[in-house]
């Protein structure tokens, strides 16, 4: 089995110092060591749930990676491994973003300390103005021939215009890197829009998020991927996942308020600027 | 000739000589202005909304008519003061069931005092705001089996958790609601929630506003609940929903209301399960 370092990864652990990241093979298979102090745990859980929990309708299943169980893996010191489907797998060369859905990334059965940390950071960025927040991106540069991502301290410190800009840089194809240039939204309508684009999928997520009492997905992200190979020709095949659940709780009977909120605020930023893009293309 | 409201279920309250709200017999209620900026940000809520022409008509009907303010003889006897004039929601009614609720997971919001911040996020905690979006903030249910009011303290409403707010909204819709030992029978659950006009629909109307409304966020905001309970010629239970207490508005700018828009749809899924499991209840003939 040969594996190495995913080339994508626009969030969360990567392989540093010693400590594992997360690998990929060649057959389509993420491998995500498990985390320390019961976080690994937690998401080992959720996937177990998930995958075997039948009231979760087939057309919402799609947007949650399948779940391989956990496989301990050599070279990482038989470190267990939550083994998952590589999302990246089928595309040749993805646009990635992953965004931070909640207005709260901490929820109450967590530590002062965890909560204090998340609240320092929930208000420094649009997390508490906006519902979410943008951890993370790499887009593909159609003139340049190679992808950019924006320097992550910057992308910390933006704001909710911050946040309209990155949104529209993401569907771009102009250069990226040179600031004066304004994106051009080429994509936006064929990742965004459409009867599969991402808005789409949004909104079925939504609609399940209404009703849907089994998991809070708390510190989750939506991760979206299109592919910039040939798209003029072949679309984007954009789609949307839901990654990261390690602290994901019991539901309760009660709904994920949290991040149904901060998902209808994403789904009105995409939406305001797919409509900006058709109304300019009409004029 | 104003007098105290006998139907208030939350906020200030003027009795014993305490500065609180007013009524006149013209189904007028007259708030007075706080001294800090609270009162003088309600009555800009207030102004802005009125004028607004982005506001749909039927939204509008979920908020209580303005007119303006006025100076009024305070409560507390320290003279004249000024009033916001408002509509007096339960005027219309006889015997009204009233419900407050807070909707939002948070009450504080950016750019507030620590201190103010603090004292938010301990009741938030505290109570079921964190947990499911809302809180009881108060409630006052007529008992039709002992034909009075049931009020509980204050202190047991704030102390309610996830079952104590099911039990109070489950109490809310039925006739026993002073029988301690008695379950609620959710007597009129599907008259007063349900319905082509009850509670479920008019909160679900309000949902698809806040959906995509970027004009305000309404920060510690409460749904009112209201309903008759004196038997009319008409049977109608007249069940309003209405939004109240703006003192910490601010501009929506650009941004929808996702921390009111979850709490209200964490509402909207308790009010349907209540209804589900009386309708069912009811199927099964019980």
């Amino acid at each position: 089995m040969h594996l190495k370092a995913p080339e994508h990864q626009v969030a969360g652990h990567i392989a540093k110092d010693g400590k594992p990241g997360p690998l990929v093979d060649d057959k389509g298979r993420f491998f995500k060591p498990l985390q320390g102090d019961s976080r690994g745990e937690i998401e080992v859980k959720f996937y177990e749930s998930f995958s075997s929990n039948t009231e979760v309708p087939d057309h919402i299943r799609r947007y949650f990676p399948v779940y391989h169980g956990t496989q301990a893996v050599e070279g990482s010191d038989g470190a267990t491994m939550i083994v998952l489907e590589n999302l990246l797998s089928k595309y040749s060369k993805p646009s990635v973003m992953d965004v931070k859905m909640g207005s709260r990334t901490w929820y109450p059965e967590a530590s002062e300390e965890y909560i204090q940390k998340c609240l320092r950071k929930d208000a420094r960025s649009t997390t508490v103005s906006s519902g979410f927040r943008i951890s993370g991106f790499e887009v593909f540069d159609h003139r340049e021939l190679s992808f950019w991502k924006p320097d992550r301290k910057l992308l910390n410190g933006i704001k909710v215009d911050g946040v309209r800009v990155a949104l529209r840089k993401f569907v771009s194809s102009n250069t990226l890197s040179d600031t004066s240039s304004k994106p051009d939204s080429a994509f936006a309508s064929s990742v965004y829009g459409g009867s599969n684009g991402i808005l789409t999928q949004l909104l079925e997520l939504k609609t399940w998020f209404e009703n849907q009492t089994f998991y809070h997905f708390n510190s989750c992200s939506i991760l979206i991927i299109y592919e910039n190979e040939a798209i003029n020709d072949n679309g984007a095949r954009a789609q949307v996942k839901l990654v990261d659940f390690a602290h994901v709780h019991d539901g309760n009977g009660v709904i994920d308020h949290n991040f149904l909120g901060g998902l209808c605020s994403f789904i009105n930023f995409v939406r305001d600027i797919l409509q900006s893009v058709d109304e300019s293309t009409e004029n | 000739m104003l007098k105290v409201p006998e139907h208030q279920v939350a906020g200030h309250i003027a009795k014993d000589g305490k500065l609180g709200p007013l009524i006149d017999d013209q189904g007028r209620f007259y708030k007075p202005l706080q001294g800090d900026a609270r009162g003088e940000n309600e009555a800009k809520f207030y102004e802005s909304f009125t004028s607004n022409k982005n506001v749909p008509d039927h939204i509008r009907g979920y908020f209580p008519v303005y007119h303006g303010v006025q100076q009024v003889e305070a409560s507390d006897g320290s003279g004249e003061l000024p009033h916001l004039v408002l509509e007096d929601v339960v005027s219309g009614y006889v015997k009204p069931s009233v419900m407050d609720v807070k909707i939002g997971s948070r009450t504080w919001y950016p750019d507030v005092s620590e201190e103010y911040f603090n004292k938010c996020i301990k009741k938030d905690m505290a109570t079921t705001t964190v947990s499911l979006g809302f809180r009881v903030s108060g409630l006052k249910i007529f008992d039709h089996q002992v034909s009075g009011f049931w009020r509980p303290d204050k202190r047991v409403v704030l102390a309610y958790k996830v079952d104590g707010a099911r039990m109070a909204l489950r109490k809310f819709v039925s006739s026993n609601s002073l029988d301690d030992d008695a379950v609620p029978d959710c007597a009129f659950a599907s008259e007063v929630y349900g319905g082509s006009n009850g509670i479920l629909k008019q909160l679900l109307e309000l949902k698809a506003w806040f959906e995509t409304q970027t004009l305000y966020h309404f920060n510690s905001c409460s749904v009112l609940m209201v309903y008759e309970n004196e038997s009319g010629g008409d049977d109608e239970r007249r069940a309003q929903v209405k939004l109240v207490d703006f003192a910490h508005v601010l501009d929506g700018n650009g941004v929808i209301d996702h921390n009111f828009f979850g709490g209200l749809c964490s509402f909207i899924k308790f009010i349907q399960d209540i209804l589900e499991s009386s309708d069912n209840g009811h199927e099964n003939g019980h």
